[in-house]
């Protein structure tokens, strides 16, 4: 009877997940035309500068064990909250990136499969960065590589810009901020 | 009303079948079979298989060994052409994307051990619901196809969520369709399965799943026959003019 309730309960849980996501707009191919409003500009030098491990090899250096630790979760939260914004500005990218692929102009459309193909690995990037991150978190003195985040960030934003350029020439995309 | 053998209760098993006859017909002639040959192959199985079995309980000469013989065969058949559709389902959905196809394969084919595992474990703990092997086997071998479907398309799901993956309407119909209709069947069978329910009361549950599979059947039909709009997609980013050179400057700088 355990059993029953457990796989009873199961079945409601995943029947309300699929269809929450289903009907949710997330996997919908819509109108994109409020989406790039929702990008948020990320200070890519600051965040370059939290990922540099020189940066932390000279705290550690410079600074007692303990209060390195300290700083470094500082840090640490810091960068997962870039992380955090970049990985929901690749979302949307994807998105306005799936609506651009269906575009007649062959430029454009092939702009839009690098966006689309270069957002996907922000966001899986993001993911296992987070993940390494939060592990930190527990062991600071463990060193997160982030770099993949930040050199994927930026051919992102590049990918953003050509999209942006070819469908409307006189008003680029702008991702990054702080430059 | 709700009673085997009531008029609701034939309408509730052959309904379905001859919708899904005439969706494979529809299938086949709006040469739609190209891009879904598992989904066709599914359709026009399970109807027959459903019109076979309602035909043999009909039939006194068909004895009921012979009966759960013929609808092991098919339950074996309908699984195989059910996996292979949810193979179908992921190559549509996430081929194009190559940044995440094999991390998808890899993650939906982890989750699938898993929930092979997990089956096999409730098949152990479930206990012996008929004194006929083949009837309590048949209900522990559903119970553990409906535990792997459920989970492989939550999976499938899930993951297109998190990557913000827009599914092809067809393959959302197929894929929405196939969730109703696993989620519910899980629940139903896990009851059937692990509970000694009078026959009554399994009665009801019976006509859960056939009124669910209709519906996942209606919606099927909803998803590929019906003509629709393709959605108007527009693009309007505004932005700085200047950002441009911005950026060029910072890559350049970068590269070096």
């Amino acid at each position: 009877m355990i059993l029953a309730v457990i796989f009873v309960v199961a079945a409601a849980l995943a029947l309300i997940f699929i269809l929450g996501i289903s009907f949710s707009r997330g996997l919908q191919l819509s109108n994109t035309g409020s989406l790039a409003a929702r990008i948020q500009p990320v200070d890519l030098e600051a965040f370059r500068n939290l990922a540099d491990p020189a940066e932390d090899d000279y705290l550690r250096r410079r600074l007692p064990p303990a209060e390195f630790r300290a700083v470094r979760r500082r840090r640490l939260r810091a960068m997962a909250a870039y992380v955090q914004v970049a990985a929901r500005n690749a979302t949307v990218l994807v998105r306005i990136g799936q609506a651009a692929l269906a575009a007649r102009d062959p430029r454009t459309a092939e702009a839009a499969y690098q966006l689309v193909h270069q957002a996907l690995l922000l966001r899986r990037n993001a993911a296992l960065a987070l993940l390494r991150i939060y592990v930190a978190l527990a062991w600071p003195n463990s060193g997160p590589a982030a770099s993949l985040i930040v050199r994927g960030y930026e051919q992102l934003n590049g990918s953003a810009m050509l999209l942006g350029r070819l469908q409307n020439p006189a008003e680029p995309v702008r991702i990054s901020a702080g430059m | 009303m709700l009673q085997a053998h009531s008029l609701l209760w034939h309408y509730l098993w052959v309904a379905p079948s001859v919708l899904l006859l005439i969706l494979g017909l529809g299938l086949l002639r709006l040469r739609v079979y190209r891009q879904h040959p598992f989904f066709l192959a599914f359709v026009l199985a399970s109807a027959i298989e459903q019109l076979t079995l309602y035909v043999l309980d009909l039939m006194p000469s068909v004895s009921p060994l012979t009966w759960w013989h013929v609808f092991w065969v098919g339950l074996v058949l309908e699984s195989i052409l059910k996996f292979a559709l949810l193979g179908e389902i992921f190559s549509h959905v996430f081929k194009p994307y190559v940044a995440i196809v094999r991390l998808g394969k890899n993650a939906i084919g982890g989750v699938g051990v898993l929930l092979i595992f997990v089956s096999s474990l409730a098949a152990a703990l479930t206990p012996v619901d008929s004194p006929f092997g083949i009837v309590s086997g048949a209900h522990q071998l559903q119970q553990a196809i409906y535990i792997i479907e459920c989970g492989i398309l939550a999976a499938i799901f899930g993951f297109a969520w998190y990557f913000r993956i827009g599914m092809p309407p067809a393959e959302r119909g197929i894929a929405l369709g196939l969730s109703i209709s696993a989620c519910v069947h899980l629940a139903t069978w896990a009851v059937v399965a692990n509970t000694r329910l009078p026959d009554d009361t399994r009665v009801i549950l019976d006509f859960i799943n056939m009124a669910t599979y209709h519906f996942c059947v209606l919606l099927w039909l909803y998803y590929f026959l019906l003509p629709r709009k393709a959605p108007a997609l527009t693009l309007a980013i505004a932005l700085p003019e200047n950002n441009l050179d911005v950026w060029n400057r910072e890559l350049e700088r970068f590269f070096q």
